[in-house]
């Protein structure tokens, strides 16, 4: 087990108590969870989204979404953290594949968020502390299968996008991520 | 636990599974103890990366934007039913599927009788978050129909537009406007027949509808067409 990165789940606050809070209806419990993990979600929002204002949007409604999906939050089935993070992720995917929303924002603006996206991605493996075994498990992979992995969870990309990207058919892209996937997972089981 | 279903997991957290697909197991994680643990344990697999993002200033400033959402969005249940005549809760099937076998039931549901004509396609539309918010049952010849299966939030000055989009060539097509979340007979315009994949949506457009005839608000739910002769 990722003993490290499992240490660093564990937030200053009980999130899971704050969850069940949540689900009781006690906003307190809410404002605890932004205040604890907030920091983080603009962090992750922002590498996926570029903008300030997007982040924060996407910040925002996922702080609404956990208010109103607290009480699905099963305690002992995962960390709560893992669980908020993936309401975030799912926020910041939606707008990023929102195309008509997209297509507001000026062509310079989408530029520098795609950029943003890349080097992020490509920036993920070395942000990892040293002794976290996700680090040691992705860095045993082929650098394309690493990559393209880091590019779909760090940079929120999809398969098509990814092939684009690696400049290789789709079917391999998706190939590569499968397998890279099922090694990482028995790297870590 | 199988390797198919953590494969699946995987590819479910990666947000690499195309819209439909991920919208129905998200669904499925309120159902199925061991899809949700699958997934949770995907989660906590790639959690590290995310806690290689920067911690940025100015969270807490949200809050104040946050609390006026909080009160009207609490659903009383997970997926509260809005329409009167439903013979079971929508979470009996919606998450099954599968958009094919809520048009068997939709004839039942609708009418309280089988003698109501099959539509021709049936698409479920999911919120942002994936969860089931309406029904459109699309018969062809200008007749549509839809049904709400979850609460929506419309402001005192918005009113909601269903659209579907029969070909990139002739772009969006309203197909009516909607008072409030009741099942509703829609007013389209003589479309060629629905297909199969065809993406239906429900904007938040300024009262009397959107002034381009295009959507212009935003997307309160979206989903894409399932063509009930092909079930």
């Amino acid at each position: 087990m990722d003993t490290s990165a499992m240490a660093e789940t564990d937030a200053p606050v009980d999130l899971t108590d704050a969850l069940r809070r949540c689900a009781r209806e006690e906003h307190q419990a809410l404002r605890l969870i932004l205040e604890n993990e907030g920091g983080r979600m603009l962090g992750i929002a922002q590498r996926m989204l570029h903008r300030r204002d997007l982040a924060e949007e996407a910040v925002q409604e996922s702080m609404v979404q956990i208010w109103r999906k607290a009480h699905q939050f099963r305690a002992g089935e995962g960390s709560a953290r893992g669980w908020i993070f993936a309401i975030l992720r799912n926020r910041c995917l939606n707008i990023l594949r929102d195309g008509r929303r997209l297509e507001s924002l000026p062509s310079e603006t989408l530029t520098a968020m795609q950029d943003a996206r890349l080097e992020a991605a490509g920036a993920g493996l070395d942000a990892l502390g040293d002794r976290v075994a996700l680090k040691d498990c992705l860095t045993g992979l082929e650098p394309a299968t690493r990559r393209a992995i880091l590019l779909a969870y760090v940079g929120g990309f999809t398969h098509g996008e990814i092939a684009a990207i690696q400049s290789v058919p789709l079917g391999t892209c998706k190939s590569w991520i499968r397998r890279g996937l099922d090694l990482l997972r028995r790297c870590l089981s | 636990m199988s390797a198919d279903l953590d494969g699946k997991a995987d590819a479910f957290v990666l947000g690499l599974l195309d819209e439909r697909a991920q919208a129905e197991l998200e669904v499925e994680m309120e159902r199925d103890p061991n899809w949700c643990a699958a997934v949770a344990r995907a989660r906590d697999r790639m959690l590290p990366l995310d806690l290689t993002a920067a911690v940025l200033p100015g969270a807490a400033a949200l809050w104040d934007g946050i609390v006026p959402l909080l009160a009207e969005r609490r659903p009383v249940s997970p997926v509260q039913p809005s329409v009167a005549n439903q013979p079971r809760p929508p979470r009996r099937w919606v998450p099954a599927g599968i958009a094919a076998a809520i048009g068997i039931l939709a004839g039942a549901v609708l009418g309280g009788t089988w003698l109501v004509p099959d539509p021709v396609v049936v698409a479920v539309l999911v919120d942002e978050a994936g969860n089931p918010t309406a029904v459109v049952e699309d018969f062809g010849a200008a007749d549509a129909r839809i049904r709400f299966v979850s609460g929506v939030d419309v402001p005192d000055d918005r009113q909601m537009q269903v659209w579907t989009l029969p070909s990139a060539k002739m772009g969006p097509v309203s197909l009516g406007l909607l008072t409030g979340p009741q099942g509703t007979e829609l007013d389209p315009p003589r479309l060629p027949a629905p297909t199969n994949g065809q993406l239906y949506e429900i904007t938040l457009e300024p009262l009397g509808g959107s002034p381009t005839g295009r959507p212009t608000g935003r997307i309160l739910a979206k989903g894409l067409a399932a063509r009930q002769d092909e079930i």
